[in-house]
């Protein structure tokens, strides 16, 4: 693409210039401006330097005009002159590669043992593959809403009333009243001032993030974040300083020295902005949110946070962070979460004040070219909040599952846990020598890790657990993280239950590895 | 040129915002019996309003079709949008109606109907931009720039006088403004002015008809406040173009039971464990309806762009792009990391030379041949109404070698005489395009989108596209609804049926040549491809239905068209295209025409575009007709655009010019003539 200055700049450029050369030819159509034009020719005569400027400008106008962005490369002086004949034979010369390379006998196998379910998703879903039922350690069931009876009545009653599909982008008569009203339970539940839904959960941080951050703006972001936000950063075109991943230590010395880098240059008082996670969907580490907003307030920056996880699975009701911490959602400026986990739904919300809200109903992109989300799920997901609202115990229930999962599995030889201890997804990977996330060694061997890893998954659903690996794009993520298993507990399993399937994940561990040695 | 006529005076009465649409309706009425019947079915009407419970007992002459749903009946109605509830043309008693009148309207009448099909013996439709007389083009300068001029003026003032309205713009508390004066200027000066036409809340089912939530603004239009009361209006607006956005019905039924079954997530990634039964399933029927090996299905429309295209195409490779692709198209592109050109709209004299140049020049400075060149285009364009020449891109594919992907979010189910899209349309065989890749939100009433192409590439995107492993698996009542109506539209066999007869996946030879004429039925589904569950009622599963919806549509949409152009109006795009887009060009116009339009008896919403969906100057309303619409819809529509833009002085395109009596009386002509 062009420079995208010269793009911002071409409609009011070729409107300028357009409407200068239209009034002039529509003012010759006015009666009486014959006598205009009759002066104008005597001032010529008297200075001709005057006609020949304007000139100038006319042509100049033109040449804007006729000028074709995407003929810019052609007057470049890397451009080589070819005839016809050496075009048509360097077309029929070209060999393109194929679109997509055939998959890797590994990447076949992992595309394999992706599991499918049959029938319903849930605590204890059936397998296509077997016919077996499973206790499921994978899905993002966190409060438990899988199959919860209340929620598929309010699907249904909205289904006859509102029928799928919302057939419309929000601007194009895509806001349904239950919309809006997904978007006030929301901003209630949080105690912001308003939010904005979005329709995929993916889609919501790497839209909210380029609706803010422009060109010449300050990103200061954890080294760790998401690919969500590693993509919404590289659409924004800002400048991005990387802290060390959820060292609060590290961001500080990074806010200090862009605060210096400013002071330098004297640049002028940009945007700027912190982005993080709640809680870490690659490790579930947990960010220390007071100390966090301290340093937010402190150095004037604004927080983005990424709630994804935490949301609807942390503090007394699920609120998230700001509930468990108890610090207020305002003092978040665009505090991001995700209905798909969370509510156990579809899409994602950007929660905040009410500018912040609006800014994003005309820039964010993904909100305002993609259809609204399908009515029922909005529903679903404001049923959600009344559930959890109601029921707080079923917090409790998952806490109480967490640590069985994480008491199982600290003992287990060979494994090392991640992430914070209350973190709804626990990540654990292979132990070794090197102790840090993050892998910069290209000898790392990712596939042979990722294929014990696969084993174990896979020797542990044939025993009858349901288990992921967290998938990554390798590759295409800003830095490879070590190839890990992530468990999700869910509230809808027992004590009992839970305990009796981490076991099955530690024999499996167990087993794979000792073949292994 | 500017046109005598255009400076007419409207229609006789000027007080078009208290007219009763059904008198006018009663005297406009050609005969006789057409007259008789339709005060039976007024009195049928005022009888069944004396009946508070018209649900319980219908009345006679509406006793084939079902019974409205109970919201309907919530929704006070006046005698005004009457004709919206209920058919001006009583159905008679052979007549079965299933659907709700509101939802999907009643149409008996076989002459309404057409077949969106290429005819290869003339040549294409090319777009012709027809340029609005001398002074509408000065006047629409002019108002821009006198909204400019007004809102630097406010701006100016506003700053020193007004602080508080602009304290989110400056700096505060060494915090940067989140919003620059520069880059709101637009959304504040320009878009500001008309908020209340736009982002307008809805509830219930957008289809034929849609309920708007009426507001007010007390505050210049900063803020809107929902009164509580309710319109119900003609729904023109809403990519419902196979009506399937239906809260009764067969499809609805089978998305009752999938919830039922299946509940309303699947709780995770595609790749992680979000996976189910219903998407596989649901995955091989698409590819089977698009007529290629493979489809992956992705839970958002634009997502499926956005993330699908970077893992087709990345550093070294050049992705040449249409001007006006859609914006997910775009974002795509840019995260791919790939090389972006662009070429001019719809051109293939400017694509053959782009392609020429970045062939033989090869990457820039290095001049290493490209890895490959992905062209993306889109079957139909959003907001003008363009069909794709496909043709002569697939002639070109020929020559050039270029992979090619088309997004067919609006094509698909719109175009055809098999509503398989752009490749159906013009009978050219999908194995000759790369990826295809479409959405469900328009011409099948769900949501989320799809890219189909060889098992090899759909693998290769299942793993690599960003969707894969990080976005939500899409919900399972939506792929109910994808499912349902999907199948409805091939018809469902109950024999297995061999799955290589259906479509030749063959190369295609140097030449195209178009299929003469599609001799099996084109990819029907066996039924037990479908859930055992999902019991599609008979008219669904053969396929009936939806051939008389897509038949619809294409009347529909021709009928609009035609008929717009013959009143005079400037109108964009290709003849088959459910898009109409109606050049207004004059800014200040759009507000006033969405007003009218919607104080218009019966009420009838419409979309305004400008920039920056549009150039600043070709500001236009845009028209989407769905097969719900009846012949009197869209007759409704004409008429009510005759009468708005005669005041708004709208009418300047060239060509012979009908009256709006004669547009509606000769429609059946002017559709197959066009």
């Amino acid at each position: 693409m062009d420079s995208s200055t010269s793009v911002a700049l071409e409609p009011l450029l070729s409107f300028l210039a357009f409407s200068l050369s239209q009034i002039e030819s529509g003012f010759y159509r006015i009666p009486g401006s014959a006598v205009v034009a009759r002066y104008v020719k005597s001032s010529h005569q008297n200075d001709p330097g005057r006609t020949i400027l304007e000139l100038i400008l006319v042509i100049f106008a033109i040449r804007t005009l006729l000028q074709s962005r995407t003929r810019t490369d052609r007057s470049g002086k890397h451009f080589i002159r070819f005839s016809e004949k050496e075009i048509d034979e360097l077309v029929d010369e070209w060999v393109p590669e194929p679109l997509v390379q055939p998959l890797s006998e590994w990447e076949q196998k992992d595309l394999n043992s992706v599991p499918v379910i049959a029938g319903p998703n849930g605590p204890k879903p059936k397998l296509l593959a077997t016919g077996k039922i499973v206790t499921n350690l994978a899905s993002f069931n966190f409060a438990g809403l899988a199959g919860n009876e209340k929620v598929k009545e309010r699907a249904l009653e909205t289904l006859q009333k509102y029928g799928l599909g919302s057939c419309g982008p929000p601007g194009f008569y895509g806001t349904i009243d239950v919309h809006l009203d997904l978007e006030r339970d929301i901003a209630e539940f949080l105690g912001t001032e308003a939010s904005i839904l979005y329709s995929q959960g993916f889609s919501t941080i790497s839209s909210v993030i380029p609706a803010f951050c422009k060109r010449g703006d300050i990103i200061v972001a954890d080294r760790s974040v998401n690919f969500a936000i590693q993509k919404g950063i590289l659409i924004s075109r800002s400048t991005v300083r990387w802290f060390d991943h959820n060292d609060l230590k590290s961001l500080e010395d990074t806010l200090i020295s862009v605060e210096k880098d400013r002071k330098k240059r004297k640049g002028p008082l940009t945007r700027r902005f912190i982005i993080t996670e709640g809680i870490f969907e690659r490790d579930g580490e947990m960010v220390d949110l007071p100390k966090l907003v301290e340093l937010k307030l402190k150095y004037k920056y604004r927080l983005i946070m990424d709630e994804s996880i935490s949301f609807g699975t942390m503090g007394r009701t699920g609120r998230g962070l700001t509930e468990l911490y108890n610090v207020p959602a305002s003092q978040i400026d665009m505090l991001v979460g995700s209905v798909a986990n969370g509510l156990c739904s579809a899409g994602g919300f950007c929660a905040g004040s009410a500018i912040v809200v609006d800014h994003q109903r005309i820039n964010g992109t993904s909100f305002v070219f993609s259809a609204s989300m399908p009515a029922l799920l909005a529903t679903s997901g404001s049923e959600a909040i009344t559930l959890l609202r109601n029921n707080p115990s079923v917090l409790l229930n998952l806490q109480d599952n967490i640590r069985a999962i994480r008491a199982v599995l600290e003992k287990t030889e060979g494994i090392t846990l991640l992430g914070h201890r209350a973190s709804p997804i626990i990540h654990f990977c292979l132990r070794t020598q090197q102790q840090s996330l993050s892998v910069t060694q290209s000898t790392y061997d990712h596939e042979a890790e990722e294929r014990i890893l696969q084993d174990i998954v896979d020797d542990s659903v044939a025993n009858g657990v349901l288990l992921t690996r967290a998938k990554h794009l390798r590759g295409q993520e800003m830095i490879e993280s070590r190839p890990t298993i992530r468990i999700a507990a869910s509230a809808a399993l027992t004590r009992k239950e839970v305990e009796k399937a981490a076991g099955v994940v530690k024999a499996s561990v167990t087993r794979i590895l000792s073949k292994r040695r | 040129m500017p046109s005598p006529i255009a400076l007419n005076s409207p229609s006789p009465s000027l007080s078009i915002f208290k007219k009763k649409e059904l008198l006018s309706q009663l005297t406009s009425m050609p005969t006789a019996a057409s007259y008789l019947s339709a005060v039976q079915q007024a009195d049928t009407r005022i009888r069944s309003h004396d009946n508070s419970s018209v649900t319980s007992t219908p009345s006679l002459s509406r006793s084939p079709s079902i019974t409205d749903s109970s919201e309907d009946n919530t929704l006070s109605e006046d005698d005004e949008n009457d004709c919206l509830a209920y058919s001006l043309t009583p159905s008679t008693s052979e007549q079965v109606f299933t659907t709700v009148h509101t939802e999907f309207g009643h149409c008996a009448n076989e002459t309404y109907r057409c077949v969106s099909k290429h005819d290869y013996t003339k040549p294409f439709e090319e777009q012709t931009i027809e340029d609005p007389p001398y002074y509408i083009f000065l006047a629409t300068h002019i108002s821009l720039f006198i909204l400019s001029l007004l809102g630097h003026m406010r701006d100016f003032f506003g700053k020193r006088f007004a602080k508080p309205y602009f304290a989110h713009l400056m700096p505060q508390n060494g915090y940067a403004p989140l919003n620059t004066n520069f880059d709101s200027f637009y959304t504040r000066r320009l878009r500001g002015r008309m908020t209340d036409c736009l982002c307008q809340p809805v509830t219930g089912v957008p289809g034929r008809t849609i309920v708007i939530l009426d507001r007010y603004s007390t505050d210049n239009n900063y803020t809107q406040i929902c009164t509580g009361g309710k319109t119900r209006a003609l729904n023109i607006s809403s990519y419902n173009y196979l009506g399937f956005s239906q809260g009764r019905g067969g499809c609805s039924d089978a998305v009752k039971e999938s919830i039922r079954r299946c509940g309303v997530s699947t709780f995770g990634t595609r790749l992680e464990s979000g996976s189910s039964e219903l998407h596989v399933s649901a995955e091989a029927l698409v590819a089977r309806f698009v007529g290629m090996e493979d489809a992956l299905i992705c839970s958002m429309g634009f997502a499926t762009n956005s993330t699908f295209i970077p893992a087709l195409a990345g550093k070294g490779s050049l992705i040449i792009s249409d001007e006006l692709n859609h914006a997910s198209i775009r974002i795509g592109a840019r995260q791919s990391g790939a090389h972006v050109r662009v070429f001019k709209h719809n051109d293939m004299s400017s694509l053959e030379s782009l392609l020429r140049e970045v062939i033989s020049q090869g990457q820039p400075k290095t001049h290493r041949p490209w890895k490959k060149v992905l062209v993306i285009v889109e079957g139909l364009y959003s907001m003008e109404g363009t069909v794709v020449n496909l043709p002569k891109i697939v002639e070109l594919k020929q020559i050039y070698k270029f992979h090619l992907y088309i997004d067919e979010a609006h094509s698909i189910g719109a175009l055809g005489p098999h509503g398989r899209g752009v490749t159906d349309y013009f009978n050219i065989p999908p194995s000759s395009i790369d990826v295809l890749m479409g959405t469900f939100t328009k011409s099948f009433g769900a949501a989320g989108g799809y890219i189909a192409g060889t098992k090899t590439l759909v693998d290769g995107l299942r793993l690599r596209g960003h969707s894969g492993p990080y976005a939500e698996a899409i919900a399972p009542p939506v792929l109910a609804q994808i499912v349902a109506s999907m199948a409805s539209i091939m018809g469902v066999v109950s024999a297995p049926q061999p799955t290589n007869s259906t479509f030749s996946l063959s190369p295609v030879g140097s030449i195209i040549t178009p299929r003469d004429s599609v001799k099996e039925p084109l990819g029907m589904v066996p039924a037990n491809n479908l859930p055992t569950w999902m019991n599609l009622p008979r008219a669904l599963a053969d396929g009936s239905e939806a051939r008389m919806r897509i038949r619809r549509l294409a009347f529909n949409s021709r009928y609009l068209h035609a008929g717009l152009k013959k009143l005079g109006f400037i109108i964009y795009g290709h003849s088959f295209s459910p898009i109409v887009p109606l050049l207004i060009f004059n800014p200040g116009k759009l507000p006033v025409f969405v007003r009218m339009m919607r104080a218009y008896t019966p009420p009838i919403v419409v979309v305004v575009v400008t920039y920056p969906a549009t150039s600043f100057e070709t500001a236009r309303a845009r028209f989407c007709p769905s097969a719900a619409h009846t012949k009197e819809d869209i007759d409704t529509v004409l008429r009510a655009c005759d009468e708005v833009g005669g005041i708004l002085d709208l009418k300047h395109g060239s060509g012979e010019r009908w009256g709006i009596d004669m547009v509606c009386d000769r429609a059946v002509e002017l559709v197959h003539s066009v």
